[in-house]
């Protein structure tokens, strides 16, 4: 398990781990080889997508409709089902952040208008891992969203760009985020007049922005501001 | 396997669904159940047991939609991928660390690779005419380890030889797998 294992040995074993038929120390070797190698990681890939290919032949067969309906159910429970605490732990990081927003905002000069003047939405994208995080405050006086970075960034030769949408709306693009800690985007229309929950989300791009009108990059994360509304 | 519409169609969706848009989530469901349930029957055999496998497959779909195209997958082997190993971790009743979740500590794909882009080429020979090359036993090996969980201990008993020798074999036949997919 160490460097004089010649590329078949590393490829095979990729292809073990692929099939889950790695145990023991081997599977430890090959779990950190995944997170660290990228030869062995892109291996392992590789394999799952030659692997795959052996459900070629498999037709299609309709599952039952309570499925679906059990699986929504897991994944979206409805809102009043939602844990107190987590309420809770929202605001109360939603109250501290919009603190540093306020001061940040009044002393950047960024705020074109006082922060009285329309409702104001602050909201914090945190990604899975934590290594990326973004403030994002939404004055609806001017219908602009403020975006500051905190931790991460668009990998190198890569950009941020800003995505957002209404409840079962589509996800569609407010800009792009070419460079710098903070930006300052007017939302688009559609974007501006939704009512309800506002999501965002920042993904990573290729320069010119997703090519595809979706995020075509890996999606750092998403936040829902509920109860968004265009008048006072 | 999908369309070069559909798998722009898909990925879409994914993307969408990255985005917390429980439409494109339902849509992406609908588009792509009948396979991935197909994959956990296949497995698990059962009807009930395969719809379990196959709403937990989606949960992790939903939760891990943001990872995609971290992973360098083309969209519908993202998603077999991840119904054949949570069906696989069902069937052999016990948590090994085996599932999408290892995507979150796997580095990032710098994009499509050169064998990746032959591997999602509609032209790339399928594994199953290249597991036809291989004895019957070797092709049945490789196939009861990926389509039912076999382990080298079940393998080794079931074609009853050594284990060292049954990994052999198996090692020996990937790689003949492997050869015959590039060519």
């Amino acid at each position: 398990m160490t460097t004089d294992q010649t590329p078949d040995d590393m490829d095979v074993m990729a292809a073990e781990y692929a099939m889950g038929l790695l145990t023991g120390d081997e599977l430890v070797e090959a779990k950190r080889l995944a997170a660290t190698d990228r030869t062995f990681a892109q291996a392992v890939t590789d394999w799952e997508m030659r692997l795959a290919t052996m459900t070629d032949e498999l037709a299609p067969v309709p599952p039952g409709p309570a499925v679906k309906q059990a699986l929504f159910a897991e994944v979206f429970p409805a809102s009043e089902r939602q844990p107190w605490w987590r309420k809770l732990w929202v605001w109360q990081a939603v109250s501290a952040l919009s603190v540093v927003l306020l001061v940040f905002l009044l002393t950047s000069g960024l705020g074109s208008q006082p922060p009285e003047s329309g409702p104001l939405y602050t909201a914090e994208i945190v990604s899975d891992a934590g290594d990326f995080r973004v403030v994002a405050v939404v004055d609806k006086s001017t219908n602009e969203v403020f975006l500051t970075r905190t931790a991460g960034a668009a990998p190198e030769g890569r950009i941020l760009q800003v995505w957002a949408h209404g409840e079962g709306e589509p996800a569609t693009s407010v800009g792009l985020w070419p460079e710098g800690d903070t930006i300052r985007i007017v939302m688009p229309q559609d974007i501006a007049a939704v009512e309800g929950i506002l999501t965002l989300g920042v993904s990573e791009e290729p320069v010119g922005g997703s090519p595809t009108g979706s995020p075509s990059g890996r999606v750092f994360g998403t936040v829902d501001i509920p109860g968004v509304s265009g008048s006072i | 396997m999908m369309t070069p519409d559909g798998r722009d169609e898909i990925e879409a969706l994914i993307a969408q669904t990255a985005l917390g848009n429980q439409t494109a989530f339902s849509q992406l469901y609908d588009a792509t159940s009948g396979k991935l349930f197909a994959v956990c029957l296949r497995v698990l055999t059962e009807r009930a047991a395969a719809e379990d496998a196959m709403q937990e497959t989606y949960v992790k779909v939903w939760k891990n939609a943001g990872r995609y195209q971290v992973t360098g997958h083309s969209p519908m082997t993202w998603l077999i991928t991840i119904a054949r190993n949570t069906a696989i971790d069902r069937l052999r009743a016990r948590n090994v660390d085996h599932d999408v979740a290892d995507y979150s500590e796997r580095l990032a794909a710098p994009g499509l690779s050169p064998e990746q882009s032959a591997i999602a080429n509609s032209e790339a020979k399928r594994i199953t005419q290249c597991l036809d090359e291989l004895d019957t036993d070797r092709r049945a090996a490789i196939s009861g380890a990926y389509l039912q969980g076999k382990s080298y201990q079940d393998l080794s008993d079931q074609f009853d030889v050594p284990l060292n020798t049954m990994r052999t074999w198996l090692r020996r036949s990937l790689i003949a797998l492997r050869e015959c997919m590039a060519r």
